[in-house]
């Protein structure tokens, strides 16, 4: 156990200090900040700025509350309809029946002049009518906004994650066996030590980066407001994410490195791990789907399949509300393939990593000797 | 006592050779404590594949290696410094991190490790280097290094795949000092080389490998003494036909007639030798362990 702490912990220390690792995590923090503040940089209300011969207004404030409105006076229609091919406002009231526009009018807007119109002649002419009153009775639609929004994001951290860290793995079993160092590192350690090692060592470097992307996410949606729109139970959600990427993690990272240790050079690397890549875009593809529709039945199925539960479970917890059970289930599930990917992985890579040369064939170092 | 005895080791086959190759066919052979072995033989013979079974590297077939009197286990190749036949270091890692991470690997504590870095990387002459990455190092400061891992931990045992070759004549002095203080303080030193004069000179006894199989063994002066000594008689200007009658071979070069023989009267031979013409040498030559060499994987 000793030799794997060690080799793990040298893992750790040689990457932690690489340049690209500390660009690699300012540059992922940057980004979950500014997806932390972007929607409310983006979700502004809807403005018009709208223009009106003399002195005839509509009152639109009184439809739309949450919109503003700008009026603009202009002394002709000559200037008027200048104004609206400048694109300097969106629609002129031209007298109390026509409404210039510069092509078709914006969906939201024609709706409300209209509206507005007919209200102000329905009052004039003595009718009025009282207002439709509207009743929620589905969840909070502002928090299934930000529910989706937050299964998008975590999709996007948990695939580039465990593509990042499972090819780190890859590469690190394939320089090891490329140099031949491991020659004199397995006459100290048993491959079971220097393998686990470079598995757990490079784990624990994307566990800092989640983490790290994780509490600034966290921070900036505090910040920004975000936070307050976030679902209940983030605590249990963000767990559940790092249990999930440990998870998944140690799958792809096994299997990855096994494969690796099956080639000699680094850029036989890309074409060994080709079918382990497809699985995970596959598991990007379905969590994607699962976004849209965390309560279909392609999502729910998939999300207790290994290895794709790894991302699809934790994005449809993130969507929408799954009972514990079926976490844990799922969750048992996983943890069952990381053990027969670690049997499996362990054996080829013990058979394979002192086979330098050509390509090592998989169906050799799988058959019983 | 580091023992090696009977090993055999078949290579699977591929599909153009499908009973395999045999490396080794019960290769034998015995180092004691504060011995130089040297391990030589043709390309091929099966030096690596021994070294790499004795390090645990490779599995035999069948025979065994045993230390101290008991089968070799992991614990004890931990104790155990080893070079194999191709370099690897790390080549991002600093020199002195790299140096002592061998030295935890082999069961140091941290300080431990720490203090006998320095003192390698000082008595090695890499020690300004320290923080510098091993690819930027020299090829030859990279074999110090290299060295070192194999040093760190202040073997019990020391297996060592062609450590001379790339050096240069400076650092082939400095490796074979380094090795001959480690053999002074008890420390049995494996090295397979196919420099022959290098191991007469530093070993005491050679191994002579080839097809798989010890061809033979013993102290150099004893495999030297054992081919038996061989008479060279030079003679200018003699008359050919000369030695006819007497033993061995005689080889025309101008006008030098030289006599080989490795029987016969050495008197009689040169009674004839003086009446035949000017004899320029008579003298008994031993073989040398190269002339040993080619005689034996023949």
């Amino acid at each position: 156990m000793n030799g794997l702490i060690l080799a793990a912990r040298r893992e750790v220390m040689t990457r932690i200090r690489t340049r690209a690792f500390v660009i690699g995590l300012i540059f992922t923090s940057v980004l979950v900040g500014a997806v932390s503040f972007a929607p409310k940089v983006l979700d502004r209300p809807d403005t018009y700025t709208l223009g009106t011969l003399g002195t005839q207004r509509l009152p639109l404030r009184a439809a739309a509350p949450d919109a503003t409105f700008e009026w603009r006076t202009f002394p002709n229609e000559a200037a008027a309809r200048q104004a609206v091919l400048d694109g300097d406002v969106d629609a002129v009231l031209a007298g109390g029946t026509t409404v210039l526009t510069n092509g078709e009018i914006d969906d939201r807007l024609g709706v409300l002049l209209q509206s507005a119109d007919r209200e102000a002649k329905l009052a004039a002419a003595g009718v009025s009518i009282p207002p439709l009153r509207m009743e929620s009775i589905g969840a909070d639609a502002h928090d299934q906004t930000a529910r989706t929004g937050l299964a998008v994001v975590l999709v996007v951290v948990l695939f580039m994650m465990l593509i990042g860290q499972a090819g780190m793995v890859a590469m690190g079993v394939v320089e090891e066996k490329s140099s031949r160092i491991v020659e004199i590192l397995l006459a100290t350690l048993r491959p079971w030590q220097l393998f686990g090692g470079k598995i757990v060592g490079l784990g624990a470097v994307g566990l800092i980066n989640l983490v790290t992307n994780l509490a600034v996410g966290l921070a900036a949606s505090t910040a920004s407001g975000v936070a307050g729109d976030f679902p209940p139970g983030m605590p249990g959600l963000v767990a559940g994410v790092l249990v999930w990427f440990v998870l998944g993690y140690a799958f792809y990272a096994t299997l990855a490195g096994a494969m690796a240790s099956l080639v000699s050079r680094q850029e036989e690397v890309n074409s060994v791990l080709t079918p382990l890549i497809m699985v995970i875009m596959v598991s990007y593809f379905l969590a994607f789907y699962a976004t849209n529709a965390p309560t279909g039945t392609l999502a729910t199925v998939m999300s207790y399949v290994p290895p794709f539960s790894s991302i699809v479970m934790p994005v449809r917890t993130a969507a929408t509300e799954v009972p514990l059970w079926q976490v844990v289930l799922s969750m048992v599930a996983m943890a069952a393939a990381v053990l027969a990917a670690l049997a499996f992985g362990a054996k080829v890579y013990q058979r394979a990593v002192l086979r330098t040369g050509a390509r090592v064939k998989l169906r050799d170092v799988v058959r019983v000797r | 006592m580091l023992e090696i005895s009977e090993l055999r080791k078949r290579f699977a086959g591929g599909p153009d050779a499908p009973d395999g190759k045999l490396a080794l066919d019960g290769i034998g052979f015995a180092v004691r404590p504060g011995r130089m072995f040297g391990f030589v033989g043709a390309n091929g013979a099966g030096k690596t594949t021994t070294m790499r079974i004795v390090m645990g590297v490779l599995q035999a077939d069948s025979g065994s290696v045993s230390w101290q009197g008991r089968p070799l286990r992991h614990d004890d190749r931990r104790r155990f410094g080893y070079m194999p036949e191709e370099r690897g270091l790390y080549q991002k890692m600093r020199v002195a991190e790299q140096i002592a991470y061998f030295g935890r690997l082999h069961g140091m504590s941290a300080a431990a490790a720490r203090k006998a870095t320095e003192d390698l990387m000082e008595r090695l002459g890499v020690a300004e280097r320290r923080n510098d990455p091993v690819q930027a190092l020299s090829l030859g400061n990279q074999q110090r290094v290299q060295l070192a891992v194999a040093l760190v931990h202040d073997p019990e045992v020391l297996v060592l795949d062609e450590p001379f070759s790339g050096l240069d004549p400076i650092a082939v002095d400095a490796l074979a000092t380094a090795l001959q203080e480690r053999c002074g303080s008890g420390v049995p030193v494996i090295f397979s080389s196919h420099q022959l004069e290098l191991v007469e000179r530093l070993c005491d006894s050679v191994g002579i490998v080839a097809a798989g199989r010890m061809v033979a063994t013993g102290a150099v002066a004893e495999l030297r003494s054992a081919a038996g000594d061989t008479l060279r008689v030079v003679v200018r200007d003699a008359a050919p036909g000369w030695p006819d009658g007497l033993p061995g071979a005689v080889t025309v070069s101008g006008d030098r007639h030289i006599l080989r023989t490795t029987s016969g009267d050495d008197q009689e031979i040169l009674r004839r030798a003086l009446k035949a013409g000017r004899v320029e040498h008579f003298g008994v030559e031993r073989p040398t362990l190269t002339e040993i060499f080619k005689e034996a994987v023949t």
